[in-house]
C-alpha cells in the first residue's frame, strides 16, 4: 500500500524547505546548514527582516538558513547549502541528501524537481 | 550656480574647520579671533558631551551584544565568503552537487598541517570537466579534474623535494577521502623559506 498523499493545497515552499532542511540534518555526515543573512535577521526579529525583500514568496520560493525551496506547476525544486563532516566523503553525503529529499518530496504529492546541493564547508565535527 | 551651504563664522572659516582642530591647542588665528574662540568654547562642550556619551555606551550592559550574537554574525560572514566561488563536481539524476573553493582549500590546508616543515600560503583551484568516454554511462561520467596550484613556505634545512613529494601524496589521498573525486594535478610551489 502506498503512502497517503497530503492534499497539494497544503504544501507550500516553506514546508518543502523545512522538509529538506530536516532531511539533510538527519543524513549522516551533514554537520549543519550554512547560515544566511536572511536567516540571521529572521532570528533577530521581524523589524530587521523587513529591511530585506526575502524571505518572501513573491516568486513562489522560500529561503531560510541554507535552504531555498521553490514550487512551480506542482514541481518542487530545492537548493541546499551544507557543511559536511571531514570523516565522511562529501560527495557520498551530498548524494544521500539528494536521494532522501527526492523521496520525501515525492511523499508530499509534488513532483521532485532538481535538487542542488552546495557543499560550502568540510570540517571536523566539533568536540 | 553651485550653492555652498556649509555654515561659516563671521571670519569666513567653516565650522567644520574649527571642529577638526577641537582636540588641538588653538591656532594663531583662533587665539585672536573672537568668532573662532566663541565657536571653540561651544564645540568643546559638544566634544565633552560626545566623549561622555561614547564612554557611557561602551560600558552600558544594555548595549552589549547578547551572548552568541557576535559568533552568529561571524558564522554568517564566513558562510557568505564560502558561497563565493563554487565548483561543479557532479551532476546526478536528481540535480547538481557543487563544492566551494573554500571547502577544497581548507581540506588541502588541513592535509598540509600533517607535513612537518611546511606552512601553507596561497591556494588556487581550477576545475576542468573531462569529455565523456564512450564506455561511461552513469551520472558520474563527466568526471571533473582538479588543477591545484598550492604555494607554501618550507622550513630552512629540510629536504625540500622529499617534503614536497610527501605533501603532494598527502593531498592526493586527502581529496578522494574527503570529497570523493580524484585530486588531479597538484602543482606545488615553494615560494619562501622560514627559520625554524
Amino acid at each position: 500500500m502506498s503512502d497517503p498523499y497530503l492534499p497539494g493545497s497544503l504544501i507550500n515552499s516553506q514546508l518543502i524547505a523545512s522538509l529538506a532542511a530536516r532531511t539533510a540534518l538527519e543524513t549522516p555526515g551533514v554537520l549543519r546548514l550554512e547560515p544566511t543573512l536572511e536567516g540571521f535577521l529572521a532570528r533577530l526579529g521581524p523589524a530587521a527582516l523587513r529591511s530585506l525583500r526575502h524571505p518572501g514568496s513573491q516568486d513562489g520560493s522560500y529561503r531560510h538558513d541554507g535552504v531555498t525551496a521553490t514550487i512551480n506547476d506542482g514541481t518542487a525544486r530545492v537548493d541546499l547549502d551544507i557543511a559536511t563532516d571531514i570523516a565522511y566523503t562529501a560527495l557520498t553525503v551530498a548524494e544521500a541528501v539528494q536521494q532522501r529529499i527526492h523521496e520525501n518530496i515525492s511523499h508530499t504529492g509534488l513532483t521532485p524537481g532538481r535538487i542542488h546541493i552546495h557543499i560550502l564547508s568540510i570540517e571536523p565535527r566539533p568536540e | 550656480m553651485a550653492l555652498e551651504d556649509v555654515p561659516r563664522l563671521g571670519c569666513g572659516r567653516s565650522i567644520d574647520e574649527v571642529w577638526a582642530g577641537i582636540d588641538q591647542p588653538p591656532t594663531g588665528h583662533e587665539e585672536h579671533c573672537q568668532y573662532c574662540q566663541t565657536a571653540r568654547t561651544r564645540l568643546q562642550r559638544l566634544q565633552e558631551a560626545t566623549v561622555a556619551l561614547r564612554e557611557s555606551d561602551l560600558h552600558d550592559p544594555e548595549l552589549k551584544p547578547r551572548p552568541g550574537l557576535t559568533r552568529a554574525i561571524m558564522d554568517v560572514a564566513r558562510a557568505e565568503v564560502r558561497r563565493g566561488n563554487r565548483l561543479l563536481v557532479r551532476t546526478t539524476d536528481h540535480g547538481t552537487i557543487e563544492i566551494s573553493e573554500q571547502a577544497l582549500d581548507s581540506l588541502i590546508r588541513i592535509a598540509a598541517t600533517a607535513i612537518p616543515g611546511i606552512h601553507s600560503r596561497r591556494c588556487r583551484i581550477d576545475i576542468r570537466t573531462l569529455p565523456n568516454s564512450p564506455h561511461e554511462t552513469t551520472s558520474t561520467a563527466r568526471a571533473p579534474r582538479l588543477v591545484i596550484n598550492f604555494r607554501v613556505a618550507a622550513a630552512a634545512g629540510i629536504d625540500i623535494p622529499k617534503t614536497v613529494d610527501a605533501l603532494r601524496q598527502k593531498i592526493r589521498t586527502a581529496i578522494p577521502a574527503g570529497i570523493g573525486i580524484d585530486a588531479g594535478t597538484i602543482n606545488i610551489t615553494v615560494e619562501d623559506l622560514y627559520d625554524v
